[in-house]
């Protein structure tokens, strides 16, 4: 190596230790990974608590019947409920507080959603990790944590500025995974059923993804003048919280943001973020919907790209995704298909994408603040189509599917620590192929608005 | 004689001058003490610097931060605060880290903690704070 570069070499080292210190604690990755140099407590106890009250105005299907989307989750067995969602209480911090270069953080849940109800769970860890800041440049996060992804999901919830996730996080990201045993009720992919007896909806037997997986993640952020850039890579057991590895496979997690800082701190720090992400990896899935555990091995790839700006009184913020295998279809179809009996309808092996748009208004001088959100999620977009051989009625047409949905929202901001949100979505559903009435259409022409409320303290 | 005179008056110059800017015209005195883990103690500690500079003015009053105990950790070269630290330093707020704290810590770590530039080692933060009452200091543990 010549002198010249050895310069550059010691330059960029130089530059990057410098960044590495100046970068603190600026980001998701930041904020949830690391601590406060020299200022960590040795145990911080935090947590916060949702309670949320949900009316779902749907009508009811042909066979006077209702399933998700108009019933409320997780449960599953009613059009309105009041829920606590999350209970999340846990402890942050640096262990040993004179090296800042070690630091963990702990959470568990308690709440009733995705995570706890499948297997009735009265708790669930979320996130138990520890953080090495060693590497000048190259921070090391081992443990259960959030992967690095979607603004959505790897945001902290609660400055979520919505009750509910749009549907192609919900989606297309929110992972559900394959039952373990491979052993479906042939019953659970059935027709539509009628309250006030709904049982068989909910197949799924494992937590949700939450948007958390176990692993190793190397990442640090870069200050440049009012810039941050960030990166993570991480690699994991792909299987959200519910550990271990059984397909034999890891998943692989990258991502970048570029962010113009232009003040504040926190989970609201004002700037414009820019963030592209990727996630790829293999499930085991056995779609044969029989009681004999023949599971064949599914690609996993998700991948986006977004931005957002937040300078009160104003925020805008938009993200496109895309996927390609292992796409739900359905609450009660954890063969990831929705009739086995066709060639169609096929998710463990089908593409989707979607986008939203949002803003929000910081009303000046007022704890109130209106936000309002577009999005669109097409599932099944290359679906095989039924033969045209088949039966006119059916003919040509795929299980293609477009959900759109208009949100309205308002938050009252009580004190830093408490919020109320409101909000009412419209959503257009429907199965691109089919008309009014026919096919899934049946039960998709009834979806309307859903009204929802939530009380969020963080303590 | 001659001589001995000037030299005996500049010694009274070196004097006067030395005592000048040690702050005897300062209209008030103060010794912020940190010796607390609280995180939220090291923001307050620098809040309450900062505030005595804005209200008294810099060239008005002496202020000084004696770090000791788990409180050293505020003097730490990577501590959060050192761009504050910086500032205040720049507006004469003294910084003080003591050197029993530095040894047990040194112990502890097995290499002596990394302090801030503007750190001034101190023999012990109790005797240097007593040290600065007896000399009109005025004590504030925030």
């Amino acid at each position: 190596m010549n002198h010249k570069k050895k310069l550059l070499v010691k330059a960029i080292g130089v530059g990057l230790l410098t960044c590495a210190s100046a970068a603190q604690a600026a980001n998701w990755l930041m904020l949830q990974g690391t601590e406060k140099d020299g200022q960590s407590a040795r145990a911080k106890l935090w947590g916060f608590v949702q309670v949320q009250y949900q009316n779902d105005r749907s009508s009811a299907n042909s066979g006077d019947g209702y399933i998700p989307p108009k019933l409320i989750g997780p449960n599953l067995n009613s059009q309105s409920a009041f829920n606590v969602n999350r209970a999340r209480i846990g402890v942050r911090g640096t262990g040993f507080p004179l090296d800042n270069k070690v630091n963990y953080f702990f959470l568990a849940e308690f709440g009733n959603n995705g995570i706890t109800a499948p297997g009735d769970r009265n708790v669930r860890i979320t996130d138990a990790s520890i953080t090495l800041n060693h590497i000048p440049g190259a921070r090391v996060r081992a443990g259960l944590f959030k992967t690095p992804g979607a603004e959505e999901g790897l945001q902290a919830i609660h400055v979520f500025d919505y009750i509910n996730f749009t549907t192609v996080t919900n989606q297309l990201l929110l992972e559900r995974f394959p039952n373990s045993n491979g052993s479906y009720d042939a019953a659970i992919n059935n027709a539509p059923i009628g309250l006030p007896s709904p049982t068989g909806i909910g197949a799924f037997d494992s937590s949700v993804g939450a948007f958390r997986d176990t692993g190793i993640q190397v990442f640090d952020t870069f200050k440049v003048d009012n810039w941050e850039h960030s990166y993570a890579v991480m690699y994991g057991n792909g299987n959200g919280l519910n550990f271990g590895n059984g397909d034999g496979h890891y998943d692989t997690y990258l991502y970048w943001s570029s962010e113009l800082v232009f003040g504040g701190k926190g989970g609201r720090r004002q700037g414009l973020k820019m963030f592209a992400w990727g996630q790829s990896g293999k499930r085991l899935l056995d779609t044969t919907n029989d009681t004999t555990y023949n599971p064949e091995s599914y690609d996993r790839d998700r991948s986006g790209l977004g931005f957002k700006y937040l300078q009160k009184p104003f925020r805008v913020s938009a993200e496109y995704m895309q996927g390609k295998g292992m796409i739900f279809v359905g609450q009660d179809k954890a063969t990831f298909d929705i009739n086995p009996a066709v060639a169609g309808g096929n998710g463990e092996e089908g593409k989707a994408n979607g986008y939203y748009l949002e803003g929000g208004w910081y009303i000046p001088n007022s704890k109130w603040e209106i936000d309002l959100r577009y999005d669109i999620y097409n599932r099944l977009t290359d679906d095989t189509p039924f033969p045209a051989g088949a039966p006119p009625a059916v003919a040509g047409k795929t299980f293609e599917m477009n959900f759109q949905t208009i949100t309205l929202g308002a938050q009252y901001h009580i004190n830093k620590k408490t919020r109320i949100n409101m909000e009412v979505s419209d959503r257009t559903f429907e199965a691109v192929d089919w008309d009014s009435g026919a096919g899934p259409n049946a039960n998709l022409d009834g979806v309307s608005q859903r009204y929802a409320i939530q009380l969020t303290h963080v303590f | 004689m001659k001589k001995l005179i000037s030299m005996f008056l500049l010694l009274i110059a070196a004097s006067l001058s030395y005592q000048v800017q040690a702050g005897d015209f300062a209209e008030e005195k103060i010794v912020l003490q940190i010796s607390d883990p609280n995180p939220f103690k090291q923001t307050l500690v620098l809040n309450v610097a900062s505030n005595l500079v804005k209200f008294y003015g810099q060239d008005k009053v002496e202020v000084e931060i004696v770090a000791f105990g788990p409180g050293l950790r505020l003097l730490f070269e990577e501590n959060v605060n050192s761009g504050r630290i910086n500032g205040l330093a720049s507006s004469g707020v003294k910084f003080a880290a003591c050197k029993n704290t530095i040894k047990a810590m040194t112990k502890k770590l097995g290499h002596a903690p990394e302090l801030h530039s503007s750190a001034v080692p101190v023999s012990a933060g109790v005797v240097r704070i007593i040290d600065l009452e007896n000399k009109g200091y005025k004590l504030i543990k925030p």
